[in-house]
């Protein structure tokens, strides 16, 4: 483990000047991490005006506004985006200098996703000021409901970087994955509660959210950061259930890659 | 004990094959055709600590493979191998420390970054002290003479820049073994030089186990003194260089020097004709004829010297490869 943190250590530093070297990419990567949940503040909220409730899903305008502000951070930190890249570094070969390492090249996916995170902070903040003042959200969180809800954003967003690292490990039996990489973005969009408040939702969808682990990355640590929306227990099964599921993709991420290593034919070089 | 061991190693791929064309494109969709490709089949052989030993054998031999294989990338179909008592394709971290292997076509360096912070990354991964760090690097970049490159980002490097630079972080760790896949692929002649002497003294002073794969002879002639040649997934021979030529090549080269001129005696008729001069003449004869048509040369022509030689390397390699070229 001490290897393996020496080598994420060593990598994020790596990523980080890499990242810094393309500013003007990853100010347009964080402004259209932006613009995508304005876009939907916007039309949900003009739809609650239009509605006899002035709500969506018991959230008014305010409560709209805080929810895509804050699903703004939780996208942000829970962005994962391997099952692009792996497809191409099985398809061309780039996989196989990673696996002469010593260490997984997981750590190393993981630091360069870090360090982006990191890096489009600088310009996510300001942005997010911004529009927070235009809109006027309503935050209620209490200190714990901002405690629980911070170890609720880690735990979602490892769960979210593991379950699509180890998805993207399906690169080992079809190696173009490009396709694979919507339909799981579409997933977390509806089922994540990103698109729209689950509670929004048709009971059928809802439904199948509630089993998915999709809200547990982002619907349930945003709500818990905007406050009074989960109750104490709800929010221990919440945090049981990251667990669960970060467990459950541990253990996916484990079996597909022996699996996928057997498998793999280390092609181009 | 062997430092490397291989005992009926095999490899087979499925890869999916169609004829070309657009309808063989939209018949694929409905059926897919595989083929079974057996690229290592059976391999043996053993390399003691501290030799090199270079593997040959044309594009799609199994040489490739069978390197990746040993350094963990691939899993055999069946087979064993053991590399410092180690299986590789357990890829345990204790065994990916103390190998390297280069791919002379791809990049171990950040794209983006200097060298050095590629140098750096690999010291860390690989927990080297930073004493020890600095004087390898030290040693490595005054060796590779790559001191004023390491600054500069590295796709601006040239080939050989870049490659000299992949041959040092290779080795930042002192890896024990080392799996040298065509190491001077793409660089000049000089450049091939260097890197070739380099090799020859990081195996003299670190008692370093190579392997080495080349599509150039001279890479092979300078620096090995045992080869491995590999066709169609089998070991061809395996032995001292010089061997290679008197087990493989079947014909020998016959030169004499005349005392008079040929006045139009028929060569041809007794070999290939290699060199014709005034009084020099060079043949190349069946290995099985080469006696009989000393004899007759002696006897027919004024001979002032003959001598009766293995063909260069370069021409039993191509030759048995079907005229592959070796440079």
């Amino acid at each position: 483990m001490m290897a393996a943190m020496r080598a994420l250590g060593a990598h994020l530093r790596a990523h980080l000047a890499v990242m810094m070297q393309y500013r003007g990419e990853v100010l347009l990567w964080s402004v259209w991490g932006i613009v995508n949940p304005a876009v939907l503040y916007a039309m949900w909220s003009a739809a609650a005006e239009s509605s006899g409730s002035h709500e969506i899903a018991s959230y008014d305008r305010a409560g709209l506004a805080a929810y895509f502000l804050v699903m703004m951070i939780v996208g942000h930190a829970t962005g994962a985006w391997d099952v692009y890249q792996m497809g191409h570094f099985v398809r061309t070969g780039v996989l196989s200098p990673m696996l002469l390492h010593p260490v997984l090249p997981m750590w190393r996916s993981l630091a360069e996703n870090i360090a982006y995170k990191v890096v489009t902070l600088m310009f996510v903040i300001p942005i997010w000021i911004g529009f927070a003042w235009l809109v006027g959200p309503a935050f209620k969180a209490t200190a714990w409901e901002y405690l629980l809800g911070t170890i609720a954003l880690f735990l979602g967003a490892a769960l979210a970087y593991l379950l699509s690292y180890a998805i993207s490990l399906i690169a080992f039996w079809a190696p173009k994955l490009d396709a694979l990489g919507e339909i799981y973005f579409a997933l977390c969009m509806f089922l994540g509660g990103r698109f729209v408040p689950i509670a929004a939702l048709p009971d059928s969808i809802a439904g199948l959210a509630r089993v998915m682990p999709f809200r547990w990355m982002y619907q349930f640590p945003t709500e818990l950061l905007i406050g009074g929306r989960v109750g104490f227990r709800d929010t221990l099964i919440g945090l049981g259930l990251q667990i669960v599921w970060l467990t459950f993709s541990f253990v996916l991420f484990r079996t597909l890659w022996f699996a996928g290593l057997k498998r793999y034919t280390a092609v181009s070089g | 004990m062997p430092q490397i061991s291989v005992q009926n190693l095999a490899k087979t791929f499925r890869v999916p094959e169609r004829e070309g064309g657009f309808i063989a494109s939209v018949r694929s969709i409905f059926k897919r055709r595989h083929k079974e490709v057996r690229a290592v089949d059976g391999i043996h052989f053993t390399i003691d600590e501290g030799e090199i030993v270079g593997f040959l054998g044309p594009n799609g031999a199994g040489k490739t493979t069978t390197l990746k294989i040993l350094s963990g990338l691939l899993h055999p179909t069946s087979g064993e191998a053991r590399v410092m008592g180690h299986i590789p394709w357990k890829r345990e971290s204790e065994y990916l420390r103390r190998i390297s292997m280069l791919m002379g076509q791809r990049t171990q360096l950040h794209w983006d970054l200097p060298a050095i912070d590629s140098f750096l990354v690999h010291g860390s991964i690989y927990g080297l002290p930073k004493e020890q760090y600095r004087t390898t690097l030290d040693e490595l970049v005054a060796l590779l003479d790559i001191g004023d490159v390491l600054k500069k980002q590295v796709r601006s490097l040239s080939l050989g820049e870049r490659m000299k630079c992949e041959i040092c972080v290779s080795l930042l760790h002192r890896p024990s073994v080392l799996f040298l896949d065509e190491p001077t692929i793409g660089v000049d002649i000089a450049m091939q030089a260097r890197i070739r002497e380099f090799i020859r003294n990081y195996n003299r002073q670190h008692g370093a186990t190579i392997i080495l794969t080349s599509h150039y002879m001279a890479d092979v002639t300078a620096l090995c003194k045992r080869i491995i040649v590999i066709d169609k997934g089998h070991i061809l021979f395996d032995g001292p260089l010089p061997e290679l030529s008197r087990k493989l090549a079947p014909f020998k080269v016959i030169k004499i020097d005349l005392d008079r001129d040929l006045n139009g005696y028929d060569l041809a008729a007794l070999g290939d004709v290699l060199v014709r001069e005034e009084r020099k003449v060079s043949l190349r004869v069946p290995k099985g004829e080469a006696a009989s048509v000393t004899s007759k040369l002696l006897t027919d022509l004024a001979v002032l010297d003959l001598t009766i030689e293995d063909p260069p390397i370069e021409d039993v390699i191509s030759r048995v490869f079907g005229g592959e070229s070796t440079k």
